[in-house]
């Protein structure tokens, strides 16, 4: 039971930064339909942002900040160079698909062309860990679950108390619908990614602070993970992200306290298809196919 | 350099073979599949255990026979397929585009640890070696005269995969499959079962990546996990993207350009500014750049599909015997969220009959519509058609019993030339499985040509006979109902739903298709019409059933209903609402 604790502390942790990247990916496929592979790139970008902001002013707010606007830039040129294009052209959307792999194939090797393929550190100082209730955390961990959270608690004011989050959702819910009651749905969506890629860029910091490394591959990998807790909460849903994202955090640290670490995709991905078998639209229906009539 | 070219072709050759399989899965059938690599990795791993007998310890792994190669390059393609029918039986089942990519991702993930982690199997992350060179054992030849021989053999491979796939493309069942992937709502309505047909795809893409897999392990020797990373798949993707999605000839081009040329070429990039990953990234740049542009300005591909032109055409056949009460509705109601939306509807329509539905905005006559048709699953009620209870059915087998629909915005194969819609459309009676082109292909023959015969004719009457080998995705929107129409004479249903038909069509049109209608009446059909076009309605009904508040209240000829106090109150009284 003691090491289900630690697992369930560590969990929440992993959950923390996969939910903030989760909802960033659920965010933009709300409004485009379209699954963006290269928002593992986002989270990339952000954490070498954050590292290089770093070693310049050696505060971790302005990397923070740096993490958040590239990110932001990145997921607004995505949209506006890229999805939006095609959209419009009518392109096929598995096509699409295939084309976000691309732009992630791109982004990925441009870093490794200007930073090189090996591991770079973060060199923060060494940390004791802290007993909190049955957990154990590092103030750093602490740090960045309060930093998920008080992110998500603005996402939700936004969503639910702004004129923009409101619309945002009506786009979600019927684009033509919405473009016909007058929305701005150009406007919208285009904010809507750059909204998605501060989420993502700023978790991507997190990430690799927490990690203490990153690498090229970085974002990548997580996208596997952020897929999976994004898909299992019901694509285009918010809270099903969250929550399937701090079940998936959860099930991979407690696994890996019992079986080797390379076990714990394993867990997440099974997780998934057990929730999709159960659940095919995910944990809060999500994404159905229009209804006719 | 003789040897070097040697190896590319045979390189070329094992890769369209892979890529061909996963043209099946994603050109034909639409479904995005990542799991690809995983049936390639199978198909070596189970050519290597059965052929190469025992290694010396460490190296454990499963069976450890001695086969000849054409035997164990036939496990290892059964292999594959075997796998992917357990894949695709969870994965394609109810799962959408999206959800199928990333469960496809996750099983080639799960794949791979399994095969890494669990060394008993295939001696884990140290992977398998000592392939023996296939038939070399019989032959003796010279390294030099045996890269050619081994070449000789992957193109005949090729060969073979490339006329059994050209066959199944021009057969009913690849039709099939491309109807499925450009509305899947549409191939069900017209009695296709989008399942079987896309799991068979699955299974057969997926097998011809094992036959892949194994020539791979021949070529090669050798086989271990970091061979095969999930990202190798998109440049199969890639290659089938760049060459023409669909087009078996587009692949293969796609493949030696892609895989062979440009990736022995940019192999030559120098390791600029003493950066060792400038040649790796600069490759994975180009590469995505070229899908990027690729989709920007030739997004079907440098040799894209191409529709495929019809033949001939004959008389029509005779009208069915009227019968009457052919579809009886008791009792159904169908609750979204809070709301019910069909409360407790009952009606019957008699064979040989027009019967109108009208209501206002919100009544729920499409509601009722799907849950006639199987679109949508009623909560309480019985529907019986033609004396069967089909409510609970899916939409293809009511299709396929002779109940068929259209919907309100006209729902055609955009891709599909307009002879190929219709050819769809005709009763499928078995003539889509996917052994038909090879066995029993004289009698598929002649059923094609008739069908095509009939077609011909019918595309005559409706007038769209010189659009026949247009795609149907250039007709004008009335054209596009029109073909509708006429896809419903082919299919010979016996009764059809049509949801609001007269929707967004100007007046000229509007009697062509009253006209379509009679066409369809005389050729036996029983017809449902939803529409609020009262005029129009007077002029093709019988009998008018009136909908409000999710129930039939009044039914009867549209005169009579003129003078009913409830249906005025409900629905005449009330400007009729047009689009």
């Amino acid at each position: 039971m003691e090491r289900v604790g630690l697992g369930i502390g560590f969990g929440l942790v992993t959950g923390g930064v996969l939910a903030l990247s989760a909802i960033a990916f659920t965010l933009q496929y709300a409004v485009s339909r379209i699954p963006n592979l290269a928002h593992g790139e986002l989270l990339t970008y952000g954490a070498y942002a954050g590292y290089v902001a770093t070693r310049w002013s050696h505060s971790l707010a302005v990397a923070a900040l740096a993490a958040a606007l590239i990110g932001g830039a990145i997921g607004w040129g995505i949209n506006a160079a890229m999805i939006e294009p095609f959209l419009r052209a009518r392109v096929r959307t598995t096509a699409i698909f295939i084309g976000t792999l691309a732009v992630s194939l791109v982004l990925q090797n441009i870093i490794l062309l200007v930073f090189g393929g090996a591991s770079l550190a973060y060199a923060l100082p060494a940390e004791d860990s802290n007993r909190v209730g049955p957990f154990l955390w590092t103030l750093r961990d602490e740090q960045s679950m309060a930093a998920a959270l008080v992110v998500m608690l603005l996402l939700y004011v936004l969503l639910h108390h702004t004129k923009f989050g409101k619309a945002l959702r009506a786009i979600a819910d019927n684009r033509d619908l919405a473009r016909v009651s007058g929305i701005q749905t150009h406007r919208i969506i285009q904010g809507t990614w750059c909204l998605a890629g501060v989420v993502a860029g700023f978790a991507g910091f997190v990430l690799a602070v927490t990690l203490g490394t990153l690498t090229p591959s970085l974002g990548f990998t997580f996208l596997l993970v952020t897929m999976a807790a994004a898909v299992a909460g019901g694509l285009g849903r918010p809270q099903g992200a969250l929550a399937a994202a701090l079940l998936i955090g959860i099930a991979m640290e407690v696994s890996a306290l019992y079986a080797d670490a390379s076990y714990k995709l394993l867990v997440a991905f099974a997780l998934l298809v057990l929730v999709l078998l159960v659940r095919p639209s995910g944990l809060v229906a999500g994404d159905r196919g229009g209804a006719v009539g | 350099m003789r040897e070097y070219l040697i190896a590319l072709a045979t390189e070329g050759c094992i890769f369209s073979i892979m890529a061909l399989g996963l043209n099946v899965i994603w050109g034909w059938a639409g479904d995005l599949d990542f799991a690809f690599y995983g049936y390639i990795a199978i198909g070596a791993y189970m050519a290597m255990v059965t052929s190469i007998g025992r290694l010396p310890a460490p190296a454990q792994y499963v069976l450890g026979w001695h086969l000849p190669f054409p035997l164990a390059a036939l496990i290892a393609t059964a292999s594959a397929g075997l796998l992917a029918l357990g894949v695709g039986a969870i994965a394609l089942r109810r799962l959408r585009a999206v959800y199928f990519a990333i469960v496809t991702l996750s099983a080639v993930l799960m794949l791979q640890t399994v095969i890494s982690d669990y060394t008993p199997l295939f001696n884990g992350f140290d992977g398998l070696y000592g392939m023996p060179q296939p038939f070399n054992d019989t032959l003796h030849l010279s390294p030099q005269g045996y890269s050619l021989f081994f070449l000789a053999f992957c193109a005949l491979c090729l060969a073979i995969v490339y006329v059994l796939l050209e066959r199944l493309s021009e057969s009913p069942f690849g039709r099939a499959l491309r109807a499925v992937r450009e509305q899947e709502r549409a191939a069900a309505a017209f009695g296709r079962s989008v399942y079987a047909l896309k799991l068979t795809a699955y299974v057969i893409g997926a097998a011809l990546g094992g036959l892949g897999g194994a020539l791979l392990a021949a070529s090669q020797g050798a086989f271990n996990p970091t061979a095969w990373p999930p990202a190798e798949t998109l440049d199969l993707y890639v290659a089938i993207f760049i060459g023409g999605m669909g087009n078996i000839r587009g692949v293969i081009l796609g493949v030696f350009l892609v895989l062979v040329v440009f990736q022995e070429s940019t192999r030559f990039i120098p390791a600029l500014w003493g950066n060792p990953n400038v040649s790796v990234a600069a490759r994975e740049i180009l590469l995505g750049l070229m899908i990027l542009v690729a989709m920007r300005y030739r997004i079907q591909g440098l040799w894209p599909e191409r529709a495929r032109p019809g033949r001939g055409r004959t008389a029509a056949r005779p009208a069915a015997d009227p019968r009457p009460a052919l579809l009886d509705v008791r009792g159904l109601s169908k609750r979204f969220g809070g709301v019910e939306v069909v409360r407790d509807c009952s009606f019957d329509v008699r064979e040989g009959t027009v019967v109108g539905l009208i209501g206002p905005n919100g009544a729920g006559k499409s509601t009722a519509v799907d849950l006639i048709t199987g679109f949508a699953t009623p909560d309480a009620g019985v529907v019986r058609f033609a004396g069967r209870e089909i409510q609970g059915w899916a939409p293809d087998r009511i299709a396929r019993f002779g109940l068929m629909r259209t919907f309100q915005l006209p729902h055609e194969w955009p891709g599909l030339t307009v002879m190929e819609n219709m050819m769809l459309a005709a009763p499928a009676r078995g003539r889509d499985a996917i052994w038909r082109p090879f066995f029993a292909a004289g009698a598929l023959r002649r059923a094609e040509r008739a069908d095509r015969e009939r077609a011909g004719d019918l595309l005559e009457k409706f007038q769209l006979l010189d659009l026949r080998d247009e795609p149907a995705g250039h007709l004008s929107g009335g054209e596009k109902r029109l073909l509708e129409f006429a896809r419903i004479a082919m299919a010979q249903p016996r009764l059809m739903i049509l949801d609001e038909p007269m929707g967004g069509v100007n007046p000229v049109l509007g009697a062509r298709l009253a006209d379509a209608i009679a066409h369809l009446v005389a050729l036996g059909v029983t017809v449902v019409i939803v529409e609020h076009d009262l005029a129009f309605l007077e002029r093709v009904c019988d009998i008018v059933l009136v909908m409000a508040l999710g129930t039939v209240i009044a039914a009867g000829p549209l005169a009579a209903l003129r003078a009913d106090r409830v249906v005025i109150d409900a629905y005449l009284g009330e400007a009729p609402v047009h689009a």
